[in-house]
């Protein structure tokens, strides 16, 4: 099998690596490069939890959420990607992180990273999004503990700390 | 069914415009399978199904676009992902069907990774941009070695997850003719859950004059090996006036025209019930337009 180099930008740190046609972003971000905040749960696209955000200068943020489970590592060569932990600056969580932690958003834990990082890609796209808006963009991540209540209450929070900033 | 998170192995080719694809396609023919988004071929792989070799077309920058001109239509490349189709000014203004058929599918993710040319090539009988692009009569761009060539959507679903594409025609374009004046379109579907495939969908494109139906086309999905047209139903609308009446007619028609099975989605029973009222919701969610 044809082995692919590749470069991944990710949180901004610049990766390369030997990656084989089938193995997928989130296989190659958790395995290879250890970043272990990128879960991967149901591996079908079902789940959300491997979520991240990569490069689309067609988006006004210039970045739209994927599956990494769904990607091919080598299809994303050269990409710019975002993973929960790149959401954070200079350790100063982000108004949805840190949203999550007011509201305790979080039970086990497992689909966090996913949910900050699907939090924040709706936000992008559409700063005024209402709570059924919220609701809608939040399908696609999925959430075994808290019964979403929750969740979209910090996403709430979240987008009215960040009009409130502006 | 063996489902494991870790891919079987295949060779993964990375063309970088559409000339170098079509090369690939015509040495691999039908030991490779073309990948847009990833997100059926992947899930696919995950249950062992895959071809030797998988040309994605990642790198081929030139298929992702819409463009509309009032004479000639919607043209959208083969690259071009079920978000942009759904946030697209036009498509929600002239061809409502698509946009829906797009905004509802899968979840937030697989609609920035996935395509409507993919959801089409895929022929899954409960596709729902196939659904919708099979009402509002869309031609399929495939090109090989050969040249170019059009296929019609009505020629285009052969079988249960069969095209008319050949092994080494790569498509490269959807194309939908001008919507007529007054004409109106809508898609609807029922799942279990949102981010379910369709148990039924159904997709009517309409053109009026007045409160009259002058031309009718409408697709429905998930009650046959492929999406189908309800020509019957067609037949009824046609220079009539559409009133409760009429649609009552209407959707006792679909019953005789579909052969749906049961499956994990749904039952056979279920959906011959359930269609007519989804027809005549869809043609009622068309009209309100």
């Amino acid at each position: 099998m044809t082995k692919h180099p590749i470069t991944l930008y990710i949180n901004g740190q610049e990766f390369n690596v030997f990656v084989s046609g089938h193995h997928t972003l989130v296989q190659v971000i958790r395995d290879q490069l250890n970043l272990t905040e990128v879960k991967v749960c149901c591996g079908r696209g079902e789940c959300g939890a491997c979520s991240v955000l990569v490069d689309d200068s067609s988006e006004p943020s210039g970045r739209k959420v994927i599956d990494a489970c769904l990607a091919l590592a080598a299809a994303y060569d050269g990409r710019k990607i975002t993973t929960s932990f790149g959401l954070a600056k200079d350790g100063v969580l982000n108004p949805v992180q840190q949203a999550f932690v007011e509201e305790s958003a979080v039970q086990c834990g497992f689909c966090t990273p996913g949910m900050v990082v699907k939090g924040t890609a709706i936000l992008e796209r559409n700063p005024k999004a209402t709570e059924d808006e919220i609701r809608f963009g939040l399908e696609g991540n999925i959430c075994r503990c808290t019964g979403y209540v929750k969740i979209v209450d910090a996403v709430q929070k979240a987008r009215d700390a960040m009009s409130a900033n502006k | 069914m063996e489902n494991s998170r870790i891919l079987p192995e295949f060779d993964l080719l990375l063309p970088a415009s559409v000339a170098e694809a079509v090369k690939m396609l015509s040495v691999y023919k039908d030991k490779a399978s073309v990948m847009a988004g990833g997100t059926d071929i992947i899930v696919s792989a995950t249950q062992g199904f895959v071809s030797p070799y998988v040309i994605s077309m990642a790198k081929i920058k030139e298929l992702d676009y819409i463009t509309f001109d009032k004479a000639t239509g919607l043209r959208i490349g083969a690259m071009t992902t079920l978000q942009k189709i759904a946030d697209s000014p036009v498509v929600q203004k002239e061809y409502p069907a698509l946009c829906k058929s797009a905004a509802i599918n899968g979840t937030g993710q697989t609609r920035n990774m996935g395509t409507a040319v993919g959801n089409i090539m895929r022929a899954s009988p409960s596709g729902d941009c196939a659904c919708a692009v099979l009402a509002l009569g869309g031609t399929l761009v495939l090109q090989s070695a050969a040249g170019t060539r059009e296929v019609s959507v009505d020629e285009f679903f052969i079988g249960y997850k069969k095209t008319a594409r050949k092994p080494d025609e790569l498509a490269v374009e959807l194309k939908l003719p001008p919507p007529a004046t007054a004409s109106k379109s809508a898609f609807n579907r029922i799942t279990r859950t949102t981010l379910d495939l369709s148990k039924v969908n159904c997709a009517v494109s309409l053109q009026m004059k007045g409160e009259t139906c002058t031309q009718a086309r409408i697709a429905m999905g998930a009650v046959a090996p492929t999406t189908l047209r309800l020509k019957k139903s067609e037949e009824l609308l046609k220079g009539q006036k559409i009133t409760d009446e009429l649609l009552k007619k209407v959707a006792a028609s679909v019953a005789g025209q579909i052969v749906p099975i049961d499956d994990v989605r749904s039952t056979a029973e279920y959906r011959k019930d359930v269609s007519g009222v989804i027809l005549k919701r869809t043609i009622q969610t068309a009209l309100a337009q």
